[in-house]
């Protein structure tokens, strides 16, 4: 029987205090009576191997209490789908909310060490931002859960239990690609915000846009951008913007159909960018007397052409794209008209 | 892509869904056979002579969870020289009893008629 009573004692320690003693009695009793029966069966008493054989059979002593306590999953099948909900939906939004913040703050706060770090940093930091804004919905779903389970307790308010059927999405259109999910349209907006504020740090930190260019110009002597290029900047930056407006509007479904128009105007906006490019006639100016000019004017003229070259292509694309979204409009004018 | 490899064999589908078809089945069981007081071991006994076997790590804790439900009453009492619990379905136990046995039957009538229709081909 110490075999029996090691079982208990090793089921015991699973146990909450309170309720201990008396499943502890009520097991004892129930084994002992199974105990009998099977020494009667034999008409001997148990060996230990016996014994062992039926306590194994009855199983493991944490198995045997966790049987007896209530469910202890932090979040339960109930509270699980509004929690996942959440997940979901909120994720997006924090990832932006931070790309936001990293980005004002970026470019607000004055930058100790290079951009490039701090746009490093700020990346490497979003894993314990969003590993906390996990902990903090799990632990707020795990006290719905616990309260959950108190009487009175009203579901209702919960994201999965409230929903109207008439606001599901239209159905999709088998010749139209899948619109993007809201993660995406999230993700496209980040991004973005990621690339002007690379574009907006030029200025301050030249490196970044000249880069392997910097070679070139070494070869040139000591040449120097045109004053032009800062004309072409506020091009961009004016482009940027309005793409950044586009992407913000792209955050709401109810703006899909305007999206072609938007990525159209965008698309004008470039060639206008790049037309202006292929109009400069001076790309790099002589910073000293010690400039190859013979270099400078080869690099002025192919640049000028390249960029000519890059205008035909933008424009006849453009064309296409511009034919693509007017042509349903002018099929239905001319049925109209006859 | 292998599809097949992660699938549960055919015994391990039946046993699962078995289990799943047993386990309202068990709790009306031990309800009904609570009519007359009995303690775990002899409950779990009786049930097993009819047929309807049950694991005694599962049937102990079930019987405390239907006490604290109000379901059954229970009482520790002495028998051949031991401390035993015996346990009895209360007067609400009776109630839901009443109330899954007509569950029960009704399934159970549902399921005869579903499986003398003949199947559309």
């Amino acid at each position: 029987m110490n075999l029996l009573e090691r079982y208990l004692q090793a089921i015991g320690q699973y146990l909450p205090p309170a309720t201990r003693q008396d499943i502890l009695n009520e097991l004892r009793v129930n084994l002992e009576a199974q105990i009998d029966d099977r020494a009667e069966e034999l008409n001997r008493p148990l060996t230990d191997p016996e014994l062992s054989q039926l306590l194994q059979s009855h199983g493991r002593p944490e198995v045997v209490a966790a049987r007896y306590l209530p469910q202890r999953s932090l979040i339960g099948p109930t509270i699980f789908p509004s929690y996942l909900l959440t997940l979901r939906k909120a994720f997006p939004l924090v990832v932006l909310i931070y790309v936001i913040a990293q980005a004002i703050s970026l470019v607000a706060e004055p930058q100790q060490g290079d951009l490039l770090r701090g746009i490093f940093r700020s990346i490497v930091q979003i894993v314990p931002t969003l590993l906390i804004f996990w902990a903090s919905v799990t632990i707020v779903f795990a006290v719905i859960e616990f309260a959950h389970t108190r009487p009175g307790f009203d579901t209702r308010w919960l994201p999965s239990s409230k929903w109207d059927p008439t606001k599901l999405p239209a159905l999709h259109d088998a010749t139209n690609p899948k619109p993007k999910s809201f993660a995406t349209r999230v993700a496209d907006l980040g991004f973005h915000i990621l690339w002007i504020l690379y574009v907006l740090a030029i200025p301050a930190h030249p490196f970044l846009i000249i880069g392997p260019s910097d070679w070139y110009l070494r070869q040139l002597g000591n040449a120097a951008f045109a004053p032009a290029w800062a004309t072409f900047y506020v091009l961009l930056l004016v482009l940027l913007g309005f793409q950044l407006i586009t992407r913000i509007l792209a955050l709401n479904p109810v703006f899909d159909r305007q999206q072609p128009v938007l990525d159209l105007i965008t698309k004008a906006l470039g060639v206008t960018g790049t037309a202006f490019l292929a109009s400069m006639k001076t790309y790099f100016i002589a910073a000293s007397p010690s400039v190859n000019q013979a270099v400078l004017a080869n690099v002025n003229h192919w640049m000028g052409v390249s960029f000519r070259i890059l205008l035909v292509i933008v424009s006849i694309q453009l064309l296409i794209d511009a034919w693509k979204l007017l042509r349903p409009t002018l099929r239905v004018k001319s049925v109209l008209l006859f | 892509m292998d599809t097949t490899s992660n699938t549960p064999s055919e015994p391990q589908i039946f046993d699962s869904l078995r289990l799943e078809l047993r386990r309202g089945c068990l709790i009306v069981a031990a309800l009904a056979q609570l009519r007359s007081e009995h303690y775990g071991y002899t409950l779990r006994k009786a049930l097993a002579d009819q047929g309807l076997a049950i694991e005694e790590s599962t049937l102990y804790p079930l019987l405390r969870r239907l006490e604290t439900q109000g379901l059954l009453t229970s009482q520790w009492r002495e028998e051949d020289k031991r401390n035993k619990r015996f346990y009895k379905l209360s007067a609400q136990g009776e109630t839901i009893l009443t109330h899954l046995l007509a569950e029960w039957n009704s399934i159970n009538d549902s399921l005869h008629k579903i499986l003398k229709t003949p199947t559309e081909a």
